[in-house]
């Protein structure tokens, strides 16, 4: 368990259940295929957990993977994972699918979230637009992160933020959802982004 | 809710110590072949309990106090205790579901239930305290100290 116990706590455990973190989470959205999971497992310290597995059949015919993938299955509910900051505090990740038929999932997903990281492939830049709607409605603080896969973008940054015509104040940026800094770095952006909304007093 | 602490509950819930709560991301108990859905929930579909959300923090209640519970501990379900077992340990509502299998509507119905009937805590997310620019600043510094 990611839980750690206080090393001055007594070996024979005489308080009760301990004390809970405080649980704060961050979105990450994206379509299928696009690196959410990967993105979630390069920085999360347990395998990332699903609530539902597989693609079912009846999703297969609807959700293509991109064609450059060789995916054969992928998430429909969502997969998260968590970091320990400290004993009192815990950073949950949650990957959730991007599509607009599963936004009823979205308002769950959101409630109390501190902002959300888009993750898109250059390449098929329409299956983000629904997430991007849906942030820029709930008025959640976002980014925008832009897998490269293999290190390569199919479109330069510029060119996705127009195509995305999102706010300037929305960052765009170019990262790795395989390495874990570069995933730290990106949530890094959302939490910043969630820190200016928290000083600002709303 | 909360009851005071137990003082006697070191005597009845020796899983508490770290020994046995030895990192395990293997599924604990996967319910999921069990009976549909519906039935779990007794054919509720909307969550009773809004204060229960996906990261809520969730821990068992002291022995002591779960036989005092409405319900007692030997009329729960399978699902029920599956669900008790694995909150001695705090662990998120989504957790559990990943780890039990169950779908997390059920998930939600089921702790909630268990909230109600006093073996479980939910610690109600403090909105307030993770949307905090101290929290905020100590994720970000949490994870700066990453390597």
């Amino acid at each position: 368990m990611d839980f750690v116990r206080s090393p001055d706590s007594a070996p024979t455990a005489t308080a009760p259940a301990p004390k809970p973190p405080i649980p704060v989470k961050i979105v990450v959205a994206g379509g299928f295929g696009v690196g959410k999971t990967t993105a979630v497992g390069a920085i999360s310290e347990i395998i990332p957990l699903t609530t539902e597995a597989e693609m079912t059949e009846a999703a297969a015919g609807i959700d293509v993977p991109g064609s450059t993938t060789d995916k054969t299955t992928t998430t429909v509910a969502m997969d998260f994972g968590c970091v320990t900051i400290d004993q009192s505090l815990k950073l949950y990740l949650f990957g959730a699918p991007g599509q607009a038929r599963f936004g009823f999932m979205w308002d769950d997903l959101a409630k109390g979230a501190l902002g959300a990281l888009v993750v898109v492939d250059s390449a098929r830049l329409d299956d983000c637009y629904a997430a991007v709607d849906y942030f820029e409605r709930a008025d959640l603080p976002f980014a925008i992160g832009v897998n490269a896969f293999d290190g390569r973008l199919a479109h330069e940054i510029d060119e996705v933020r127009w195509a995305l015509a999102v706010r300037e104040s929305v960052p765009v940026f170019a990262f790795d959802a395989r390495h874990r800094l570069s995933v730290r770095d990106a949530i890094l952006i959302v939490l910043n982004l969630a820190l200016e909304r928290a000083t600002r007093g709303r | 809710m909360s009851l005071p602490p137990d003082p006697e509950s070191f005597r009845v819930r020796p899983f508490l110590d770290s020994q046995t709560a030895a990192p395990n991301l293997e599924p604990v108990e996967d319910l999921s072949p069990g009976l549909r859905p519906f039935v779990l929930t007794a054919g509720r579909v909307n969550g009773v309990d809004p204060d229960i959300d996906l990261e809520t923090q969730v821990t068992a209640r002291a022995l002591e106090a779960r036989r005092l519970a409405e319900v007692p501990i030997g009329g729960l379900t399978r699902e029920h205790r599956a669900i008790v077992d694995l909150c001695a340990e705090p662990v998120s509502v989504a957790e559990i579901s990943a780890k039990l299998g169950l779908h997390l509507g059920v998930t939600k119905i089921l702790v909630g239930d268990l909230r109600a009937a006093g073996h479980l805590d939910v610690h109600t997310n403090d909105v307030d305290a993770s949307h905090d620019p101290e929290t905020i600043l100590r994720v970000i510094n949490g994870l700066r100290a990453f390597t």
